[in-house]
């Protein structure tokens, strides 16, 4: 255990450990004086201690059987992704499956097992960049497909986040990123004819001067020229309540009495918070209930109002050593797949604490994603320390293929 | 060399500029505003509100009112605010005639909504509330609220009542909308129509601070409005409900059903005594509730639907159809002779007239209501033959009246003799006695009116129900009914009316007390002995038909005597009142 990574363990310990305090007060309330607490934060402490037991499995596991099993849990995930459409609904889509203890969420362990099976497909030797596109594209949109149909568009859009990390550093030219974003781009673009107009030239300007050949341009501008038609016809085709749904993503405050409002009373608790805070168990917003998943989604909320501008800070920095540590770490893993994953699930989890931690802040839309290690919620914390601990025993392997 | 850098590198700049964005806005928040949001925390400016909506009215078929919705003053208290439990009680005691342990019960079972305001006292007049509201200062947690409340136009036992939410009801319904004040139906139309008749919740955002400053969190969008409950438009007749209601004997009880034979629509819904829903109107006191439950005339039982009673000779027409139906006998098969009685086994089973009746065939043997022809009758069939068809003719089964708890009625069978006397023996005798509607058979007066309205209505049985149509925002949706046929020939039929009608309109016929010149009136008497005291159940039930109306009709008097002397000249007053007042 030499080289094994005490700091990032630590600091992963720690995360957890303000998770538990945080679901501790998050589910109290407070009733004539009174304390009640529910049993949250007893549960999230087991998990912690399943989450450990699965971490030093992983990494007593030899890296030989980990690599062979990556796809058939891949499949075996998709599978369960298919399941889960035909299961009852719960709170209004088909995400769960709803076993005796646990309520699990297939598309949690989709987000690992795509960042590893993208990794290994594109890292093979002699690929060309068509065909790591390919790979890439069809291991990814696989996923995405069967979770839009859940519905759970904030999920979905993760896999998305993944895939271009992952893209970003791997040996495909850069330009092909912009294939990849630039449609994305078009379709949001596509609702104003003029914002379009000055974004096709600049995109055309920017092709042009990264000397690519006319044929590649042309393709390019014709794409994205067909999206920004295709776009109204399509969104025209969506039912009323879909249009609603979409425009209530990109703006919850269109939504008053659902995402607007939570999002209105999360700023109230944080803003009220102050330098300083209200004190432990002291939330007054949070005692009143305002909030609904305060243990959960909006457990940052409650951290916010009860312990201050100090107390945010406080975790913000133990988030950012915790990444920055990660990132530096990932170029002592030489070999390309798994350096490949360490920078996959690098990206997905910080991704994961700005969504959430944005949300609370009210500066991106509410998507029902949990904030990592802190959050309430044992799949999810399962499938976090999983990740990190696929980081931890990739740096601890690296001698072996240094 | 150079590359292996970058890739940990620029993940490290990408982190830090996340968070740097995450810490800038934390800081505008938590820093820079929160002085805002501190004032609206402590405030609780910015929440939503329920609107409650308004419960839909019932109406008569003219669209007369029969329950509304009239302003009321009424008393709240916030559990939070309360300075000394005991002074507080005290205080609403004395001033709003209600017990004190029953406010401190209330307090009590909220002391966990520290924030709501809590519904006390119902329906208070005006000159107490601005009398009491000048010592409010002592007592910061109460407050008055103008709502409105229920009021009943009539005492009656179909519209039910609307009361208080339990805290049991509480806990299941508050998923559907239902809040801790809420008032819902207990029973009769307020229960049976509740989802129809509440509406659907609205809501409102608030967020203007104290000195009335729109926070401008949302421009859009403020308010859902509430959906109002639907308006009932009955099929009862107030004018009808009311007369009928008059006329029924003083200090009797029983109950008066008339329907309309062609729709099954209830004109007229009457059991006594009865009481006035406006009682429980902002909660039952005590003493009115200990009052209604003791009374051994037990007001609240529905003696129309809840009632059981042995139908007397009221059942006969059913035997005589199943007699003619199965081809035992036809129009002119004369059975046993009448001699006051007559022999089965070692048992003599007498008829009403003790001098006999003579030997006569089913017409007769309806209007004159002679026993004997129906005890024989009764020998030719198996007992679960007579169940079948008493089945079949919608009795012994619930007529499904837009009424919550209809009860079902009863009619013996084998299986039933087998397990409550052990052996299935003796059964002439019980059968013989079933014949003639007495024994163990027991209707409700609302089967008895439904079949007979059917009767009137050439065989066509309609199911009694009291809503014609519903208002939901200005639209009007008519109530469906099914109708079904009674299990008859068109001879039988014929037969059976042209009995009942012999039996108001010709010489002995038993309900001659019922005619009415100028409506063609048949019906049937009924005289059931039973156990609840020396005098039988009077019964009179029919149809009475003129070009204006076809009305089918159920007299019932508890222990009032003979059907054609005491039932059948309420029946006659109620048709000729009708018979004035329709145009």
């Amino acid at each position: 255990m030499k080289r094994f990574e005490w700091k990032i363990f630590g600091l992963l310990i720690l995360l957890m450990f303000i998770g538990i305090i945080s679901i501790y007060t998050a589910s109290s309330t407070k009733i004539e004086g009174d304390f009640l607490f529910a049993n949250y934060f007893i549960k999230q402490f087991i998990w912690i201690i399943i989450s450990m037991f699965i971490l030093s499995l992983l990494l007593k596991t030899p890296i030989a059987i980990i690599d062979i099993s990556i796809i058939p849990i891949y499949i075996i995930t998709m599978l369960l992704l298919i399941l889960v459409l035909f299961l009852p609904e719960i709170k209004g889509s088909h995400r769960w499956i709803s076993l005796n203890l646990i309520n699990f969420q297939p598309s949690e362990l989709a987000k690992l097992f795509t960042i590893m099976v993208i990794s290994k497909l594109i890292s093979k030797p002699f690929l060309s960049d068509g065909q790591i596109l390919l790979r890439s594209f069809i291991v990814t949109l696989i996923p995405v497909a069967l979770i839009l149909l859940e519905p759970d568009l904030g999920t979905a859009s993760i896999f998305f986040v993944i895939l271009f990390s992952i893209l970003i550093v791997s040996d495909l030219p850069k330009f092909y990123l912009i294939l990849i974003i630039s449609p994305i781009l078009s379709i949001i673009f596509s609702f104003s004819f003029w914002i379009f107009i000055v974004y096709v030239l600049l995109l055309i300007y920017i092709l042009y001067r990264s000397n690519l050949n006319k044929v590649i341009i042309g393709f390019v501008v014709s794409i994205n020229t067909f999206i920004f038609f295709i776009t109204p016809i399509f969104w025209n085709g969506l039912k009323d309540y879909q249009q609603n749904r979409i425009l209530t993503f990109i703006n919850p405050m269109r939504d008053p009495f659902g995402t607007g409002y939570q999002i209105i009373q999360s700023k109230i608790a944080i803003g009220s918070g102050g330098i300083f805070g209200k004190g432990f168990l002291m939330g007054t917003q949070k005692n009143m209930n305002f909030l609904p998943e305060h243990h959960t989604d909006f457990i940052f909320s409650v951290i916010g109002e009860e312990f201050g501008f100090f107390g945010c800070v406080f975790i913000l920095l133990i988030y950012f050593l915790f990444l920055y540590k990660i990132a530096k770490s990932i170029i002592k893993i030489k070999r390309k797949e798994y350096r490949y994953v360490s920078v996959g699930i690098l990206a997905y989890i910080t991704f994961q604490i700005f969504i959430n931690i944005g949300m609370n802040l009210g500066i991106v839309p509410t998507t029902g994603i949990p904030l990592p290690f802190i959050s309430y919620g044992g799949s999810n914390l399962l499938i976090n320390v999983t990740a990190i601990g696929f980081i931890l025993k990739y740096l601890n392997e690296r001698s072996i293929f240094a | 060399m150079y590359k292996k850098i970058t890739i940990s590198d620029y993940a490290g700049y990408v982190i830090a500029f996340i968070f740097f964005i995450l810490l800038f806005f934390v800081f505008k928040l938590q820093v820079i505003e929160s002085g805002k949001f501190k004032n609206i925390a402590e405030k609780n400016i910015v929440r939503i509100q329920t609107i409650y909506p308004t419960r839909g009215e019932i109406y008569d078929r003219k669209y007369r009112p029969i329950a509304l919705n009239k302003p009321s003053y009424n008393l709240y208290i916030t559990p939070g605010k309360i300075v000394n439990k005991e002074k507080v009680s005290g205080f609403v005691s004395k001033h709003f005639d209600k017990e004190i342990d029953e406010i401190k019960k209330i307090i009590y079972e909220n002391r966990y909504r520290s924030y709501q305001d809590i519904l006390l006292i119902q329906n208070i007049q005006f000159e107490k509330m601005v009398k009491t509201s000048e010592q409010f200062n002592y007592y910061p947690s109460l407050l008055f609220k103008a709502e409105k409340v229920r009021g009943y136009y009539f005492a009656n036992i179909f519209t039910g009542y609307t009361g208080r939410i339990t805290e049991e009801e509480y806990r299941t319904l508050r998923k559907k909308g239902y809040s801790i004040n809420s008032n819902i139906g207990k029973t009769g139309l307020e229960k049976y129509y509740e989802n129809i008749l509440r509406g659907k919740n609205g809501q409102q955002i608030l967020q203007v601070d104290a000195s009335g400053n729109n926070l401008e969190f949302f421009k859009h969008n403020l308010q859902i409005a509430p959906q109002n409950g639907d308006d009932l438009i009955l099929t009862i007749d107030n004018d009808l409900q009311e007369y009928v209601s008059s006329i029924f004997p003083k200090n009797k009880k029983g109950s008066i059903v008339v329907m309309n034979i062609k729709t099954g629509g209830i004109l007229a819904y009457v059991s006594k005594p009865d009481f006035d829903p406006n009682l429980f109107t902002g909660g039952i006191s005590a003493k009115h509730w200990n009052e209604l439950i003791t009374n051994p005339n037990k007001p609240m039982l529905d003696r129309i639907i809840h009632g059981t009673y042995p139908p007397g000779s009221v059942y006969k027409p059913i035997m005589a159809s199943l007699g003619l139906e199965e081809k035992v006998i036809d129009s002119k098969t004369k059975l046993a002779k009448c001699d006051g009685g007559m022999w089965f086994g070692n048992r003599y089973f007498k008829c009403w007239l003790k001098t006999g009746h003579g030997s006569m065939a089913v017409e007769n043997a309806i209007k004159y209501s002679c026993d004997v022809f129906f005890y024989d009758l009764s020998t030719r069939f198996s007992l679960e033959q007579i169940n079948r068809y008493t089945k079949q003719n919608y009795l012994s089964t619930r007529t499904g009246i837009d009424l919550p708890g209809e009860r079902r009625g009863f009619f013996p069978s084998r299986k039933w003799y087998i397990d409550n006397y052990g052996k299935y023996v003796g059964i002439l005798g019980h059968k013989v006695n079933l014949a003639i509607g007495q024994g163990e058979v027991l209707v409700t007066p609302l089967q008895i009116c439904a079949y007979y309205s059917a009767i009137g209505n050439d065989g066509i049985w309609r199911r009694p129900h009291l809503l014609d149509k519903r208002i939901e925002a200005e639209q009007t949706f008519k109530n469906y009914v099914e109708q079904k046929h009674l299990p008859m020939s068109e001879e039988t039929l014929r037969l059976i009316q042209n009995s009942l009608y012999a039996t108001v309109n010709e010489r002995y016929g038993t309900g001659t007390a019922a005619s009415v010149s100028g409506v063609k009136v048949s019906g049937k008497t009924g005289s059931a002995e039973n156990h609840m005291g020396e005098k039988t159940h009077s019964w009179f039930s029919g149809y009475a038909k003129c070009d204006k109306f076809e009305i089918g009709f159920d007299v019932f008097v508890e222990n009032g005597g003979h059907g054609g002397s005491v039932s059948a000249p309420i029946a006659r007053k109620l048709i000729n009142y009708y018979y004035g007042i329709i145009k």
